[in-house]
């Protein structure tokens, strides 16, 4: 489904992503950690068509080229990012604003817009799934939110939005044990054979909680080390200090398969 | 018409001829097109032979009574003025009865201009709205700008005198004909009476080659409200100044705008509140959105007098620049003599949130309609002041909206 290939991206002189390489298949889980700075959250939003980077590489979903498309095509091409830090927009309505995205990306891709009556439907069953009240929809989108309400928004955004690859960045961060549950058992919902995640996540916890079909580790730039869900737990025992500064095949490394 | 009236009259004749017009030195008139406000010319008011055809359609369709001037002249056949709610006086100056000496000649805080003095000399006709009473439909005056070949600009009177305890809501619209030069300057004095409480509503859109020149003074009793709201969308330069003067004991000032600018457009508040009494309380809240080549202007006074003791006061003013080119002077002011007062202010001037608009399109919202959710919903902290459901529809479509 996703294919990256030898992906680098630079802001301004400084190079982040340094030929990374990745496959995503239909339905799988990956998941994606790394120590803070190892270029996680740029990997999201390279994919997202975020302004001001210099890219080179290949990033095509379903055979198609996503590097030459705007985001808001790459979001009717079936992205989408779960922001580690969610924006906030005075002024303009939950409702409003969900209703304008799932229109848009129907309208680009040539289906009916949804009436509102509809959408309500839809929206309802998105705010279930994060347990959310009614009177979030009539907010402004993550205006005065709690940390713990912006994530789920962003779960409930997912939910609405019914992406093919989900990029979740740090959707755990800031979030206490049952926001956490919360987010976890959103995410796990909408798993599904048509549907593909990107999990990046700082810690092990969250994979507790949302299993991963894979996990890699990212460092300086580029995936050093693939596995399955036990390379996380290695980490969660050892950190990344054995990925830092090392000669890579020399790492303890115990249960991962590259 | 009172002697004193005539007399007053004359002698605004009489300086007319000798006046100067605002400069560049003048701090109220800095950024007023000061060439242009030379080539106003004003004369006695004398109503266009036909109303143009474009003037129809810029009336915002809201029911109840209106008045309508049209060229300093009130235009009657336009004018919804029979059956008046109760409590509710509606009538064209040189119409009304009785005792008029004290709305016509009430002094204002706000020191006298050029332009106050051209309208008290030629604007001899316009809206005398007393109310008495709690009348629910909103009352409408409506000033048409029809600039002729003799004069190309108007000169109005607006009085609102509001008995103790009435309540209302006045909406004034200010609109103009064609695409000649010219322009409107419209007074309006209001005088609130103990717990009296006004929604006062300016909608100014003037064609964008006129020149509007709104005034608005108040006088406020004790106990009273004003919520003031000002919608400037219109003219090549649009300015409305307020002077609200807080006079009695616990009186409430809540001032708010929103200022539209496209092309070369200037658009100019000043607004200036005095407490002269205890406890009162005054909010200025103004929002600009600057596009093009335009210039917003906020000129925000509050003036608390010696004994205006527990005086609670903010004023804000957030502007949004979408262009390079577009401009900005905002300038709150404050002067405190008094004791235990509360005054805040604060301005902003912004872009549209870059990380905002990434993060709608990466929800599949195109950028322009992403831009245009911003805008409004910068907008809309400053619309949802208004109660009038009619106003709001029509400046949501007057701003090209389509999400009521």
């Amino acid at each position: 489904m996703l294919h990256v290939e030898n992906l680098t991206v630079a802001i301004g002189d400084t190079p982040i992503l340094k030929g990374l390489d990745l496959d995503v298949g239909a339905g799988e889980v990956h998941a994606i950690m790394g120590p803070n700075g190892s270029g996680k959250s740029t990997f999201a939003h390279a994919l997202a068509g975020r302004d001001g980077y210099e890219i080179g590489g290949t990033i095509t979903l379903d055979g198609v080229d996503l590097l030459e498309m705007e985001p808001e095509a790459r979001a009717a091409a079936g992205i989408f990012i779960g922001f580690q830090y969610p924006v906030e927009i005075p002024g303009v309505n939950n409702m409003y604003f969900l209703r304008t995205a799932l229109n848009s990306v129907r309208r680009t891709r040539g289906e009916d817009e949804i009436g509102a009556r509809d959408f309500l439907q839809v929206a309802q069953e998105a705010m279930d799934l994060v347990e959310m009240k009614k009177d979030f929809l009539y907010r402004s989108v993550n205006a005065g939110f709690s940390g713990g309400e912006k994530k789920r928004n962003e779960i409930l955004q997912m939910a609405v939005m019914q992406p093919k690859l989900a990029v979740l960045d740090e959707t755990d961060s800031g979030l206490d044990i049952d926001a956490l549950r919360v987010v976890a058992a959103g995410v796990n919902a909408l798993r599904g054979p048509d549907r593909s995640m990107i999990v990046i996540t700082h810690y092990q916890r969250l994979l507790e909680y949302i299993k991963p079909d894979f996990v890699h580790v990212m460092v300086d730039g580029k995936i050093v080390e693939s596995g399955d869900h036990t390379l996380a737990l290695h980490l969660e025992d050892h950190g990344y200090a054995g990925f830092v500064n090392h000669d890579l095949d020399d790492a303890p490394l115990s249960g991962a398969t590259a | 018409m009172s002697v004193a009236t005539l007399a007053s009259r004359t002698a605004a004749l009489e300086q007319v001829g000798s006046l100067s017009l605002p400069t560049k030195r003048d701090e109220a008139w800095r950024y007023a097109p000061h060439k242009a406000l030379g080539r106003l010319t004003f004369g006695p008011a004398t109503a266009p032979d036909v109303v143009p055809a474009d003037v129809a359609g810029q009336i915002p369709e809201i029911d109840g009574p209106r008045l309508v001037i049209v060229n300093g002249v009130v235009d009657r056949g336009r004018s919804r003025l029979d059956s008046l709610p109760a409590g509710v006086e509606l009538a064209g100056l040189v119409d009304s009865s009785g005792d008029l000496a004290g709305a016509l000649e009430r002094q204002h805080e706000g020191a006298e201009d050029a332009f106050s003095v051209i309208n008290r000399a030629y604007g001899t006709d316009g809206a005398l709205l007393r109310i008495d009473g709690r009348p629910t439909e909103a009352i409408h005056i409506i000033d048409v700008a029809v600039p002729g070949d003799g004069q190309n600009a108007s000169a109005s009177r607006v009085i609102i005198e509001m008995a103790a305890g009435s309540s209302a809501t006045v909406i004034e619209t200010r609109i103009g004909s064609g695409d000649t030069f010219g322009g409107s300057n419209v007074r309006t004095e209001i005088s609130l009476s103990d717990e009296a409480n006004l929604e006062h509503i300016i909608l100014q859109d003037l064609p964008s080659t006129h020149i509007h020149l709104g005034r608005v003074d108040v006088v406020q009793a004790a106990g009273s409200t004003l919520r003031a709201r000002l919608f400037n969308l219109g003219s090549d330069y649009g300015r409305v100044a307020y002077n609200v003067h807080l006079a009695g004991e616990g009186a409430h000032a809540n001032l708010s705008g929103l200022y539209f600018g496209v092309g070369q457009q200037t658009l100019d508040q000043q607004i200036n509140v005095v407490h002269s009494a205890m406890n009162c309380t005054s909010r200025q809240t103004y929002r600009g959105v600057l596009d093009d080549a335009s210039t917003g202007v906020w000129n925000g006074g509050v003036d608390v007098r010696r004994g205006a003791d527990g005086t609670d006061s903010e004023q804000s003013n957030d502007n949004l620049l979408l262009s390079r080119q577009a401009e900005v002077n905002t300038m709150p002011r404050l002067e405190i003599l008094a004791d235990e007062v509360s005054c805040q202010h604060g301005a902003t001037v912004g872009q549209l949130d870059e990380e905002a608009l990434y993060y709608m399109r990466s929800r599949g919202i195109p950028q322009d309609e992403a831009s245009r959710l911003l805008i409004n919903g910068f907008a809309d902290q400053v619309m949802d002041d208004l109660e009038s459901e009619a106003v709001r529809t029509w400046i949501s479509e007057r701003l090209g909206r389509n999400d009521g």
